[in-house]
């Protein structure tokens, strides 16, 4: 049987816990319409939409046990679901901390009314939700089956699992060359890192380095997707790559033959990134994928990761993996260099070192918010060389941009500390996930405030936006039917 | 063709008449419009006009838009900036109108509308 998770954004549950928990003891109800993303292990539902019931108007006295959302605002909020192809779920709490479970009441409830639902949804699922202040216990209606919840999974700067019953989780003693890293964030901490499976974008001078730094912190699966072959002029910046990997006699050679040849044999990144993952730890899980995200059965692959890194430098990309992190609520960060370089005079103007956290929520860094996806770039990125020439942009750079490791290893180095952070529980209590820019040249570092589209396609609740609906939702990729 | 692409051309079809439409790698679509008016001023007033709606649609903008490449100014004049010309586009000759949207808001924006403010920017020129 499948395992049935459910995952909400920080912001969400902070909503939602407040109507729970106001403080009177009571209990209180509410709907989460969500989106759904399924593969062969797991269902993990994804909460677009809180909508609270109202005490004495939407949330009234049960007449089989103690409180019952009306029913009117199950019917409209059904016929909702079923309009956008989402699903439902009831929402209540129990009294408690650390363990709950549905009453019998509950149960008989489900068995009463979700037939009718799933109906209604044209399938759904549908389902329910019981919390206490610490846990979760979920009940998952599908036309054929039944499930229970696994666990709930909470987004934000620090990200948080609720069980059933929070006293049973068993911890697997990480391995003793993990010791320095226990000794900052315990057995506990280590533990989920060695769990989490991480999905890498872009394995060139930034991404090698993200991948070897998330390796050797003891991640325990990669997903690694790129479609290039290494060239000699990466081997400066592409961490664990050699003179062999490049073909580098053969693509100097004055021969043309002989440098088409050494294009041919030369290794791929993703090859190059394993090898340097298994180096660091022989048991990684590492998925190797000589692909574009810009095709949906790659970019498919992503979307039941932990945790995203995006290192490439176009934008077609970052309008995949923006709509990665919205539509299937998995955090990511984004890396980047930029050199503003005077045209005339040659002259550096600034160094631009980004580190750019995305969280599936408002004003969590969406690149589309921060107008960071440009729909010109992605006009111009669709074209072939070709057409390009033909239609003579200028504004197009398609000369390589200067980069060093360095200035890489300082945006990488901030994303992946982050990552770490957020997966320990290290962060302070509240603190923001803002765009982080270094300015090499000045040697100063900026704050970017969030930026708010309320119309966002990717992470408003605008009707047509992408947020948490996973596969309800297709990605912005080529069309290949 | 994408879904939203799909969409976009039926949005032409509905306000502009008739069209030829093509399919393109990935998922776009070549478009173009029978006949448009471009305004008295010019000679041809009136002409085809085709664009690429590219697969990552409504995200990514649609320009340029192309026009017959006979277009002159009754007055002599020259067509200014935003117009070049010759360019080939689609096997033909032609002249090629670059009107970029700095401020796209794809929740809005569509492929129909830019087009509308592309004629009307040719016919207030």
């Amino acid at each position: 049987m499948k395992k049935c998770t459910f995952t909400l954004d920080e912001k969400l549950y902070n909503q939602l816990h407040r109507h729970l928990f106001p403080g009177d003891h009571d209990e209180h109800g509410a709907i989460i319409i969500a989106g759904v993303s399924e593969d062969e292990n797991e269902i993990r539902f994804l909460g677009r939409e809180l909508v609270i019931a109202r005490d004495g108007v939407e949330y009234l006295p049960g007449k089989y046990g103690y409180r019952r959302l009306s029913a009117e605002f199950v019917a409209n909020q059904s016929q909702r679901c079923s309009v956008s192809k989402l699903c439902y779920f009831a929402v209540h709490c129990h009294s408690g901390e650390n363990s709950v479970d549905f009453s019998s009441i509950d149960m008989e409830s489900h068995k009463r009314g979700y037939p009718a639902l799933l109906d209604i949804t044209k399938g759904g699922p549908v389902g329910a939700l019981v919390f206490a202040k610490n846990a979760v216990a979920g009940e998952i209606w599908t036309p054929s089956q039944i499930y229970k919840l696994s666990h709930l999974t909470i987004i934000g700067s620090k990200i948080l699992k609720l069980y059933p019953n929070q006293q049973v989780r068993s911890i697997h003693k990480p391995h003793e060359i993990y010791d320095r890293h226990i000794r900052l964030f315990g057995d506990a901490g280590q533990d989920i890192i060695n769990n989490l499976k991480v999905g890498i974008i872009g394995l060139g001078g930034g991404g090698s380095l993200i991948n070897e730094f998330i390796t050797r912190l003891g991640v325990g699966q990669i997903i690694a997707v790129d479609d290039q072959k290494i060239e000699p002029t990466n081997l400066p910046r592409v961490v664990g790559s050699t003179q062999f990997d490049a073909m580098t006699s053969l693509f100097n050679s004055k021969t043309k033959l002989l440098r088409k040849l050494g294009k041919s044999l030369s290794k791929s990144k993703v090859h190059i990134a394993k090898r340097v993952a298994k180096t660091a730890n022989k048991n990684i899980d590492f998925v190797s994928i000589q692909g574009n995200v810009l095709d949906e059965n790659v970019a498919t692959k992503l979307k039941n990761c932990d945790f995203l890194f995006l290192a490439t430098d176009n934008h077609q990309t970052r309008l995949v993996f923006n709509a990665l992190v919205q539509q299937y609520l998995i955090p990511g960060i984004q890396i980047g260099v930029f050199i503003n370089k005077d045209k005339e005079t040659s002259t550096v103007d600034s160094i631009l070192i980004n580190t750019r956290p995305v969280m599936p929520y408002l004003s969590g860094g969406c690149l589309e918010c921060h107008q960071l996806i440009s729909p010109i770039r992605l006009q111009e990125e669709s074209l072939t060389p070709d057409e390009r020439r033909k239609q003579r942009y200028v504004d197009f750079e398609e000369v390589p941009q200067p980069n060093v490791i360095t200035l890489n290893a300082v945006s990488a180095a901030q994303a992946v500390n982050d990552f770490m952070m957020m997966f320990t529980g290290l962060f302070s209590s509240n603190v923001n996930m803002y765009h982080i820019q270094q300015e090499a040249v000045k040697r100063e570092r900026f704050t970017i405030l969030s930026a708010l589209n309320t119309n966002c396609l990717d992470c408003s609740l605008h009707p047509k936006s992408r947020k948490a609906k996973g596969d309800r939702a297709r990605l912005p990729c080529r069309w290949n039917e | 063709m994408t879904p939203e692409v799909k969409e976009a051309v039926e949005e032409v079809r509905r306000f502009f008449g008739e069209i030829e439409v093509k399919d393109v790698s990935q998922g776009g679509a070549l478009v173009v419009v029978k006949e448009v008016f471009l305004g008295d001023q010019y000679a041809p007033s009136k002409s085809w006009i085709g664009f690429v709606i590219g697969f990552q649609y409504p995200r990514a903008d649609v320009y340029p838009h192309f026009v017959t490449h006979e277009l002159k100014r009754v007055d002599g004049k020259s067509l200014g900036s935003g117009f070049s010309a010759p360019v080939v586009w689609d096997e033909k000759q032609s002249t090629q109108i670059s009107r970029r949207s700095n401020r796209l808001d794809p929740s809005v924006d569509t492929a129909a509308t830019k087009l509308a403010k592309v004629l009307k920017w040719i016919n207030d020129r």
